[in-house]
């Protein structure tokens, strides 16, 4: 087979399993972990993978809201609002158990919400400090993290220092390779779409993650081959709370333009949670979150969120910034007209997007990203 | 409604509320000066823990009662959409847009902001103020010091205390570098006796209105709660709360209630919504409805405040407030409030500004039903913008929910 034709016999694979829905997604698991489903990346997943379970990142899923009505006002974002959809529609009765972090109100009121349904059997909430700089913070978080390995010992399996650390060399193997692949996307986006590289992102959470890893050396070593070609798209910081959905990357492409860098915590935020594999596992995974994982939820100091993007924007080259928001993430939203004025004094550009339910926004969004590249475009 | 029916169910004026404006004005005219008293000023969240604040001689404003001084006085709007000409989105917090509007525009009930020498944020109320307060120390360009108080859904764990203790010992630290004054143990501790003080007297208050007829009606709470959100730990919030207490004591012994007519009891919960409390009292009580006890001024009547008043105890209190705790915890408070207070049934009001009360209510409307047999109606408002509140679609709602509770009464005699 030719190497282009394997680079797409492996993208085929990604997307083939990114486009099942909840229900199908069961019959695709290894049968030999117990099915446990996590929000966010504070849950440390390594350790759920020590333990024996199979951590599933719920990353919204398209879905005609029936039942959530009578459980959610309705200024909640889509990704809550269609995670608890597919609970109340029993399309996540393959999970064992679910995972909370605590992030913003919006997820702790799902937390509860989805408590008193009874639906799943298991149910655990991590409670990741919201303040990073306190002396306190540390010893707090680490207390926290044994909790939760008490709670997974009690609930699915041990968790020995030997398979946690065995689980972060997988994990961090995993994520430096997608950050390899993130790289070479700069000048092979061709043979990685933006949609390409969302799909590779998505198909992490639905598959053994030792043959995803297998699969994504493999393409790794294809893409090395590959002749780079200098690119004219006008590189683009992707900002916000949006998890990686491959239609926004396609629309953003299409309009020539390409994502080179962004702060999604499903995207180059998460990618930086390498843990040290030198000292104990556990003290590994409670540092890695206090280094370069803050996410608007939480607090490192007023002027952070600002000079945070600011220097990740002039690190990337990119010369407009896009923020891609769910509808009614308070969180973001607040950081938003400062993050704007202090790119804008800086002479970059932005642009706001806010989608609600991704299926039906995208037309309207379209047109604007059109005119928002072009803008950018060299005359 | 009409002005007759109003007449059937008229409200007896509580007449320490002379006193309770005289108050408040004093409060917020030394917030406005306070070089004149020597003081320095610090905007705190309404969870956030101001008797160390007191004890080092730093004057409290209160960001979120402001906000809820602007909506009553119906200004909210008209700052929010200032917040919004400046980019903030419609849907986040109108008491966070208020007070960014006001910032603005310097347009407000008592004009332009006391400047802050610091900001005290404690998120035991929810994560929407540690964004609003990041906002406005960057605009103010003061400090800020935070708390970080964890949720705690079901369990409270020692190693979460220990967390909030600790950073306590910061915030005193914090203090101390601010003031260029030394913590004292001794005054600190007076303050804290007051503060006990001051709460214990709020829920004698509240507990008053298990009384039939309630002296005392959620709507007049709303109103009087100012001073221990304001003034926990002064002299002050006693000596005003001695003095309510005993006007209601009266009431009670003459059988008198805060309406003439009482006839159904009903629980509410959430914010009140501000710009429409008059309105509603009137809807309610011209149908022989009063509003005897609520979720939201019983929450400064803490259940288990610590007696020894130690930073501890302090860690302890504030870590457990109601907003920071989860949904069973919630509906378990609601069920006893019901039963507590004798209350016919409940009304919730889901407030599009705040998700920490707001989110799980539809859950709660039916479990307390199931736990107490009392029916539940869910408004949907916002506490400070009217501009999403339908008052004629309400008014409707309420009036067919009163007549199932008369009619269940009716048919349970
Ligand atoms: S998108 Fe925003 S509101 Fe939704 S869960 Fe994430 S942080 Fe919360
Ligand atoms: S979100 Fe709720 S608790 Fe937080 S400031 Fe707004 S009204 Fe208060």
């Amino acid at each position: 087979m030719s190497e282009e034709n394997s680079i797409s016999r492996i993208k085929k694979e990604f997307e083939e399993l990114t486009s099942l829905e909840y229900r199908e997604i069961a019959s695709h698991l290894p049968g030999d972990r117990i099915p446990i489903g996590f929000f966010c990346p504070y849950v440390p997943e390594e350790m759920l993978h020590a333990a024996g379970a199979f951590p599933i990142r719920l990353m919204g899923a398209p879905i005609k809201m029936s039942h959530v009505q009578a459980h959610l006002p309705p200024n909640c974002c889509y990704l809550v609002k269609s995670s608890l959809e597919s609970l109340l529609r029993g399309e996540l009765d393959f999970l064992k158990g679910m995972i909370f972090s605590h992030t913003c109100d919006t997820m702790q009121g799902l937390s509860d919400i989805w408590a008193f349904q009874k639906r799943l059997t298991l149910q655990f909430n991590l409670m990741m400090p919201a303040y990073l700089n306190s002396e306190a913070s540390r010893p707090y978080w680490k207390a926290e993290i044994e909790r939760f390995r008490e709670f997974l010992e009690t609930n699915i399996g041990e968790v020995t220092p030997q398979n946690l650390t065995t689980a972060i060399q997988l994990f961090n193997r995993i994520r430096k390779n997608i950050r390899e692949i993130y790289q070479l996307r700069r000048t092979l986006h061709e043979e990685i779409t933006g949609a390409d590289f969302a799909n590779i992102i998505r198909a992490q959470y639905l598959m053994d993650r030792n043959q995803y890893q297998f699969l994504l050396s493999e393409l790794l070593d294809l893409l090395s081959c590959q002749k780079k070609k200098e690119g004219r798209l006008v590189p683009i910081y992707l900002a916000g709370n949006m998890v990686h959905s491959a239609p926004y990357f396609a629309l953003i492409e299409e309009a020539g333009a390409t994502v080179v860098s962004d702060n999604l915590c499903s995207g180059a935020r998460f990618l930086r949670l390498i843990t040290r594999e030198d000292i104990d596992p556990i003290e590994a995974l409670t540092q890695r979150y206090f280094s370069s994982f803050l996410c608007p939820t939480k607090h490192g100091g007023s002027n952070d969120p600002i000079e945070t993007l600011l220097r990740e924007v002039e690190e990337t080259g990119a010369t407009g910034v896009v923020f891609l928001f769910y509808k009614y993430c308070e969180s973001h939203y607040f950081d938003y007209p400062d993050l704007k004025r202090a790119l804008e004094a800086k002479s970059i550009p932005t642009l706001l997007l806010e989608v609600d339910d991704p299926a039906t926004s995208q037309g309207q969004l379209k047109i604007r990203i059109q005119a928002f590249i072009e803008m950018l475009s060299p005359i | 409604m009409s002005e007759d029916q109003l007449q059937t169910n008229p409200y007896r004026k509580i007449n320490s509320t002379s006193a309770y404006r005289r108050l408040m004005m004093a409060y917020y005219f030394m917030v406005k000066h306070p070089s004149w008293f020597g003081k320095k000023v610090a905007w705190i969240t309404s969870g956030g823990p101001v008797e160390p604040l007191y004890a080092m001689g730093v004057l409290p404003f209160y960001p979120e009662n402001y906000g809820a001084m602007c909506g009553a006085s119906r200004m909210s709007v008209s700052l929010c959409e200032a917040a919004e000409q400046k980019g903030y989105s419609h849907d986040l917090c109108s008491y966070a847009l208020t007070d960014i509007g006001s910032f603005f525009t310097g347009k407000g009930p008592i004009g332009r902001l006391p400047k802050p020498d610091f900001l005290v944020c404690g998120n035991n109320i929810c994560g929407t103020v540690i964004k609003w307060y990041e906002i406005q120390a960057r605009a103010l360009r003061a400090p800020l010091f935070f708390i970080d108080t964890p949720f705690f859904h079901d369990e409270l764990h020692q190693h979460n205390l220990q967390y909030v203790e600790k950073q306590m010992g910061e915030y005193i630290a914090f203090l101390e570098d601010q003031t260029k004054r030394p913590f004292l143990e001794k005054r600190f501790k007076k303050v804290g006796s007051r503060s006990l003080e001051a709460i214990s007297l709020w829920r004698e208050i509240l507990d008053l209105s298990r009384n039939q007829p309630a002296p005392f009606a959620a709507f007049d709470a709303f109103i009087h709660m100012a001073p221990i959100v304001t003034l926990r730990g002064t002299r002050w919030a006693v000596r005003y709360y001695q003095k309510l207490k005993r006007e209601l004591e009266e009431r009670v012994k003459k059988g008198l209630g805060a309406f003439a007519r009482e006839e159904i009891r009903l629980v509410w919960d959430n914010i009140p919504i501000w710009y429409d409390i008059r309105n509603l009292s009137k809807l309610l009580s011209s149908n022989g409805a009063v509003l005897v006890a609520d979720t939201y001024t019983s929450a400064w009547a803490m259940e288990e405040p610590d007696l020894t008043f130690s930073l501890d105890g302090l860690s302890r209190a504030y870590a457990t407030i109601h907003l920071n705790r989860g949904l069973g915890y919630k509906m378990q408070k609601m069920a006893k409030l019901i039963e507590k207070f004798g209350a016919h049934g409940f009304l919730m009001h889901s407030n599009r500004s705040c998700k920490p009360y707001s989110l799980g209510q539809y859950d709660m409307r039916r479990e307390v039903t199931r736990l107490t047999g009392k029916p539940g109606l869910i408004i949907e408002a916002d506490h400070t913008d009217s501009r999403s509140y339908s008052p004629q679609q309400v008014e409707k709602q309420i009036l067919i929910f009163l007549d199932i509770i008369r009619n269940k009464q009716q048919g349970s005699t």
